[in-house]
């Protein structure tokens, strides 16, 4: 379980990286179509076909975002419940919270391009809480046998 | 110690596996609770809304007021649960030629003894047909004008399919064949106000039409105007991969001397009109009148601009407009299946005019010369609400006889079993939206709403809507007839229309994703049924 929590948790940080390329990815792409004489407007927005071929990086920031990093934050939670590692749950619980809140500053950003800003911050704060909870983990195995050992003295 | 270190990781691992649960298992009831059964009536879904609401019509932006939730509420979707285990091979030819009597095996399911089948509502079958034509619709690669290759559909070997020309109160009859289209499809006539068995909505109107099968269209083409045809059979993906076509139906006496269509779409992302990449190049001689209509069948709305001449909006969604002035450096923004005819007058000297679609390209209207020099997108936009002048709309919206409420938003859940972020109607996630019941003849106020952070191009099916107020700012121009309103987000339009064509019909985002995602009602004329259901052996999918 310990293995997995910590898999887990360096999964959400290694998506996040993913969301942050493939916006820039899409973002950079889409200057460069304007640059060569490409039209955006709602109806080229809405189309399912692809504009220009770096349009697939808002997909993936769009499915990525919307459910597979909320599902490995969902199942980073429940697997945390059965490690053994102090403060797993809290850890888990910090990357769910901010993931949340994520989805919800990348959706009203639609709205408030303020909040889009915070967005951003805010990748890097779910970033390091999920770099955080993986490093519980390691901590939880040096000194785990710590204690171990601890406790087999005064037994002895 | 042993002993108590084992009870205590025990204990441990009761309290895990308790809050695992606790997470879980709340998620797997609603994913459980959100999956539709293989076959279901249009009929059972959601709840009937009677529309018999306060005279305050809905509080848009919060909980919407006084819905008279029937007895279906609870039971939705729950009766049509029977589900078909696999369907053997091919569909045979679709039966249900418009004027083939289907039984009445609907009918008396709750109300009237007048219960009608939808597919006995047809244009008089005794009257003989003024224009007739096949639309064959096959599964190929097909060539744009530009040359490039698409991989998606066409109606008699092309697409766009023909534009179909008509003239004010001719009977137009379609017969719809499919050659090659392996999820079968239909054809829906967008804006016109069709007998309800013609308005081609699978699994609502008919069934979808099987690979070797035909259906056939009939209906009156009472209204002069600009208006499209498209399938309504896995409409987001058979729309875009080009099952679509123009139909003009012109007044008696033909005002305009050009006239000219521009149909945009775009093909795997290629924006083209009437099927061509760049400029369409229509001959308009100087002095001369020419109208351009044009068609957006795209998902988003698209400005539409003109540089050379000033301009005037004659008609919006195949209505003319009262008394429209002429406008320069001004956009008209055309709503997602909306129609906007613009007209000019061809400048004395002879130079060009360019009617912008969505950006440097378009229309290129000219006689000697079609170079015509693009201009950037005005900043100002066309508000239709105070555009032209006012005129009789033919009813007292004020004297309703129902009134409803149709308010989008947003949330997190379950769509048939799909997480993501789905819309709601009046705060319900589909198959749970409201069913709008009328009675043939009533006045009806509807107030749609947009607090779901995206603009949605509102479609109603059969019927045209006028216009009252946005957001609280009554109208003041011509009257504005809808069949296709661009609801923005944080925006609420007050719409009335007189129920005057019996049926069951399609209420929809024309975001035609959206409508995939469950931003769908109905309207419901009482004592109206529908034989058809959404899958089935048919497989019928109408979005």
């Amino acid at each position: 379980m310990k293995v997995l929590y910590k898999v887990l948790a360096y999964l959400v940080a290694a998506e996040v990286a993913v969301q942050a390329m493939a916006v820039v990815f899409a973002d950079a792409g889409m200057g460069k179509w304007v640059e060569q004489g490409g039209v955006l407007d709602k109806a080229v927005m809405e189309s399912d076909a692809s504009p220009f071929p770096e349009a697939i990086g808002l997909m993936i920031h769009g499915m990525n975002g919307i459910m597979v990093i909320p599902v490995v934050a969902l199942l980073l939670l429940v697997s945390s419940f059965f490690t053994k590692i102090p403060g797993a749950v809290k850890a888990a619980g910090l990357v769910l919270l901010l993931v949340v809140l994520q989805v919800s500053l990348g959706i009203l950003g639609h709205d408030i391009p303020g909040l889009g800003a915070l967005h951003g911050l805010n990748a890097l704060l779910l970033f390091s809480s999920a770099v955080y909870a993986a490093f519980r983990g390691r901590a939880a195995a040096v000194t785990a046998p710590a204690r171990h050992d601890a406790r087999v003295r005064s037994v002895g | 110690m042993d002993a108590t270190r084992r009870r205590g990781a025990r204990a441990r691992l009761v309290v895990a596996g308790a809050a695992a649960l606790a997470v879980l298992g709340p998620l797997t009831w609603l994913w459980q609770d959100s999956l539709l059964p293989d076959t279901y009536s249009v009929m059972d879904m959601g709840y009937a809304d009677h529309g018999r609401g306060s005279r305050e019509a809905g509080q848009v932006g919060g909980a919407p007021v006084d819905r008279a939730h029937g007895s279906g509420h609870e039971a939705h979707l729950g009766a049509a649960a029977a589900g078909y285990g696999g369907n053997a091979g091919h569909d045979v030819a679709a039966t249900g030629h418009a004027g083939t009597a289907h039984g009445l095996a609907a009918a008396g399911r709750d109300d009237t003894a007048a219960g009608r089948d939808v597919t006995s509502l047809i244009a008089d079958p005794r009257r003989p047909a003024d224009v007739e034509l096949t639309l064959t619709a096959r599964r190929q690669r097909f060539r744009l004008a530009t040359g490039r290759h698409i991989d998606g559909y066409t109606l008699n070997g092309a697409s766009p399919g023909p534009v179909i020309h008509a003239t004010e109160g001719q009977l137009v009859e379609v017969r719809l064949v499919n050659e090659s289209v392996p999820d079968g499809i239909t054809l829906h006539w967008h804006g016109v106000d069709v007998p309800n068995a013609a308005d081609g909505v699978a699994g609502v109107t008919q069934d979808a039409v099987g690979v070797g099968g035909s259906f056939t269209y009939r209906f009156v083409a009472d209204r002069a105007g600009t208006f499209w045809y498209h399938s309504h059979q896995m409409s987001h993906e058979q729309v875009r991969r080009g099952l679509l076509g123009a139909l003009v139906v012109a007044p008696a006496a033909r005002p305009s001397a050009v006239d000219a269509v521009a149909l945009l779409h775009l093909y795997d992302g290629v924006r083209t009109v009437n099927g061509r990449e760049g400029d369409v190049r229509v001959e308009a001689r100087p002095g001369e009148r020419a109208r351009v209509r044009v068609i957006n069948t795209e998902n988003g709305q698209t400005p539409v601009w003109v540089a050379g001449a000033p301009y005037r909006l004659v008609a919006v969604d195949g209505t003319d407009l009262h008394e429209p002035g002429p406008v320069r450096d001004t956009a008209v923004m055309v709503t997602a299946g909306g129609r906007a005819d613009v007209e000019v007058t061809m400048p004395a000297d002879g130079s060009p005019v360019r009617v912008h679609i969505g950006g440097p390209s378009g229309v290129v209207l000219g006689s000697r010369t079609y170079d015509a020099a693009a201009v950037p997108r005005p900043a100002t936009t066309l508000d239709l609400l105070s555009y032209g002048t006012p005129a009789p709309i033919g009813f007292d919206p004020d004297a309703a006889d129902r009134r409803f409420v149709y308010d989008i938003g947003r949330r997190p859940g379950f769509l048939d079993g799909r997480p993501g972020l789905w819309w709601t109607v009046n705060g319900h996630m589909f198959p749970d939206v409201p069913m709008f019941v009328v009675a043939s003849g009533d006045v009806v106020r509807m107030r749609i709403g947009n607090h779901s952070g995206e603009t949605h191009p509102m479609h109603l099916h059969g019927h045209h809507a006028v216009v009252l107020s946005r957001s609280g700012v009554r109208a003041t121009g011509s009257p504005w007839w809808v069949d296709s309103l661009e609801v923005g987000n944080g925006e609420w339009y007050d719409i009335a229309f007189v129920a005057d064509n019996p049926g069951i019909w399609m209420d929809h985002c024309h975001n035609l994703p959206h409508a995939s995602e469950g931003l769908v009602a109905h309207l419901m004329y009482e004592g109206v049924t529908t034989p058809f259901t959404i899958g089935g052996q048919k497989r019928n999918e109408p979005e």
